[in-house]
C-alpha cells in the first residue's frame, strides 16, 4: 500500500510522532480543500453556465476574461459582497447553520476517496477500513442541512422545499447504497484502495487493448441504477424537486442571500463532485488510466459525471412528487435489490 | 489512527472554508435596513400565519418511518457483502446466500404490504380532489 498524503508531507517536513501527523493532516486536508474548491469555482459560475448555454443554443457569459472565464471572480466577490437579509421570524442558529452543515459535510466525504497519484505523491487524505461507508454515511448528512435550512426560514416555499428535499433523499438513498455495495461483493473490501485495486486487474484483452475489470464495466446496470440514484440524491433534473422554481420558488434557498446564498450553491456543487468521486471510485476503476497521471484520470472521471448532471439537467423535464415516490420506492428500490441478489448469485456459483 | 487524526484534519479544515467566507463578507458587505426589506417572500403578498403552523401531506410521514426500516437492513447487508465471497468458499453457496436471501425475502414481503396499503403511493386530500377538472 502506497504512502497516504498526511504522512508524505510529515516526512517531507520531517516531524514526527503525533504533532506530524496531525499537521501533514492540516496541510494535506487544506490542500484537498482547496482542490475540490477550485473544481467547484470552475464549475458552478462559469463552465455551468456555458454548458447550460451550449445545450440552449446561447451564449453564455463572455464579456471578463478569456471565454468569459473570470465571471468567476466577479460573481464570488459581488455574491460575498450583498447585503445579507436577515428575514423575519427566522430560527436563528438553525438558519445560519444549515448552509454550514450543506458545505462542510459534503467536503467532508473527500477525505477518503483515492484521487491519484501526481509527481509519485498518492493523493488520499485517509484510507479507513471502512472507506465506502464512511463515505455514504458523511454525504447523508446534508439531509439534515436541508431540514435545518427549510424549517428554520419561516418561509412556506422553504418548508415545502426542505419537505421535499428530505423525502427525496430518503427515497433514494437506499438504492444508492444498496447499489454502491453490491460491488463490494466483488471487491470484498469496504477499504477504497482495496475498491480501486480490485478494479486493476485486466477483465479481457481485445488485441492490443487491454479492457480492465472496472466494476461499471462488470456490471452496467449498477452503474446505471447509481447513476440515476444519485442524480436525485444531488437534485438535478429530473429529479430537482426540492427547488422546482416553477412550483416552488427556490424551495429551501428562497430566504436566503449573500454569502449563505454562495455556500448552499458551493455545497450542492461539491456534492455533485462528491457523487462523481463516488462513482468514480467505485464503478470507473478509481485514478486509473492509461499514459496520463492518475489525478488527470481522476479529474476526467469527475468532470465526466458532473457534465452527465448538466445534460440531464438541460434536457429532462422535472418529474412531479407523487411520481418521485413512486419511482423511488417501487422501481429503484426493487431494481437494486434485485441487483444485489443477482449479483452475489453470480459471484457464489462462480467463487465455488 | 492517523487516517482518522486526517479525517478529522480535514472536518477541521471543511468548517473554516466556510467560516472564512462568512468573515470575509461580514467585513465587506452593507447593511441598508429598511422597512419591509426583511418580510419573507411570499409571491409578494404581506406573508400570512406562521409558516410552522402550515398542513402537510402525510406522505412525508410515511416515507420516513418506512426509510428507517431499510436504512436498518443495509446495516445488516454492509458486513454480508464484505464476507460473502469469503463465506461462499469457506461454508459453501447456499448457507451464504440464502440467510440473506430469506431476510431480503421477508422485507420486501413488508414493502410489499406497505405498497398494498398505499404507503409509497402519493395521498390526495379530498380537497385537491374535488378541485380536479379531469383525472389523467
Amino acid at each position: 500500500m502506497s504512502t497516504l498524503l498526511p504522512e508524505t508531507i510529515s516526512d517531507a517536513l520531517g516531524i514526527g510522532g503525533v504533532t506530524g501527523t496531525f499537521l501533514g493532516g492540516v496541510i494535506g486536508a487544506a490542500l484537498v480543500g482547496s482542490f475540490i474548491l477550485v473544481n467547484t469555482a470552475v464549475a458552478g459560475p462559469w463552465l455551468k453556465r456555458k454548458i447550460m448555454a451550449s445545450f440552449w443554443e446561447k451564449i453564455g457569459p463572455n464579456h471578463i476574461g478569456p471565454f468569459g472565464s473570470l465571471i468567476m471572480v466577479a460573481d464570488a466577490v459581488r455574491l460575498i459582497s450583498k447585503e445579507l437579509v436577515v428575514p423575519e421570524g427566522v430560527d436563528r442558529p438553525a438558519w445560519d447553520l444549515a448552509p454550514m452543515v450543506l458545505a462542510s459535510s459534503a467536503l467532508l466525504g473527500f477525505a477518503v476517496i483515492p484521487m491519484g497519484s501526481i509527481l509519485g505523491i498518492n493523493v488520499q487524505l485517509a484510507d479507513p477500513e471502512v472507506g465506502l461507508a464512511f463515505v455514504f454515511a458523511v454525504a447523508s448528512i446534508a439531509s439534515v442541512g436541508l431540514v435545518m435550512a427549510g424549517y428554520a426560514s419561516n418561509n412556506k416555499f422553504s418548508f415545502l422545499g426542505g419537505l421535499r428535499a428530505v423525502a427525496q433523499n430518503l427515497a433514494y438513498e437506499i438504492p444508492l447504497i444498496l447499489t454502491g455495495i453490491s460491488v463490494v461483493i466483488f471487491a470484498g473490501s469496504l477499504q477504497m484502495s482495496e475498491i480501486v485495486a480490485a478494479q486493476s486487474q485486466t477483465l479481457l484483452s481485445v488485441g492490443p487493448v487491454d479492457v480492465p475489470a472496472w466494476f461499471g464495466i462488470l456490471n452496467p446496470f449498477a452503474l446505471a441504477l447509481f447513476l440515476v440514484a444519485n442524480l436525485a440524491e444531488v437534485g438535478r433534473n429530473p429529479f430537482d424537486i426540492p427547488e422546482a422554481p416553477t412550483e416552488i420558488v427556490a424551495g429551501y434557498q428562497t430566504e436566503y442571500s449573500s454569502v449563505y446564498f454562495v455556500l448552499l450553491y458551493l455545497g450542492e456543487f461539491i456534492h455533485i463532485f462528491l457523487g462523481g468521486a463516488i462513482v468514480a471510485t467505485v464503478f470507473l476503476g478509481g485514478p486509473a488510466g492509461p499514459v496520463l497521471p492518475g489525478i488527470v484520470w481522476f479529474l476526467v472521471k469527475i468532470w465526466a459525471v458532473f457534465l452527465f448532471t448538466q445534460w440531464c439537467r438541460s434536457s429532462l423535464p422535472r418529474i412531479r412528487v407523487d411520481q418521485l415516490i413512486g419511482i423511488g420506492w417501487k422501481g429503484l428500490l426493487l431494481a437494486s435489490f434485485a441487483n444485489l441478489i443477482v449479483t452475489a448469485a453470480i459471484v457464489g456459483v462462480l467463487a465455488v | 489512527m492517523s487516517d482518522w487524526i486526517a479525517i478529522g484534519a480535514l472536518a477541521l479544515v471543511a468548517i473554516l472554508i466556510p467560516v472564512s467566507m462568512m468573515v470575509v463578507s461580514w467585513l465587506l458587505r452593507p447593511s441598508v435596513p429598511e422597512q419591509g426589506k426583511r418580510a419573507t417572500y411570499e409571491s409578494g403578498e404581506v406573508p400570512v400565519g406562521s409558516s410552522r403552523a402550515i398542513k402537510f401531506n402525510i406522505q412525508y410521514y410515511l416515507v420516513a418511518l418506512l426509510f428507517v426500516v431499510f436504512d436498518v437492513e443495509t446495516v445488516f447487508i454492509i458486513p454480508w457483502t464484505v464476507v460473502y465471497e469469503d463465506a461462499v468458499t469457506e461454508i459453501g453457496l447456499g448457507e451464504a446466500l440464502l440467510p440473506m436471501a430469506l431476510f431480503l425475502g421477508v422485507l420486501l414481503l413488508g414493502l410489499g404490504w406497505a405498497w398494498r396499503n398505499g404507503a409509497v403511493k402519493w395521498v390526495r386530500s379530498a380537497q385537491v380532489d374535488s378541485q380536479r377538472v379531469s383525472e389523467s
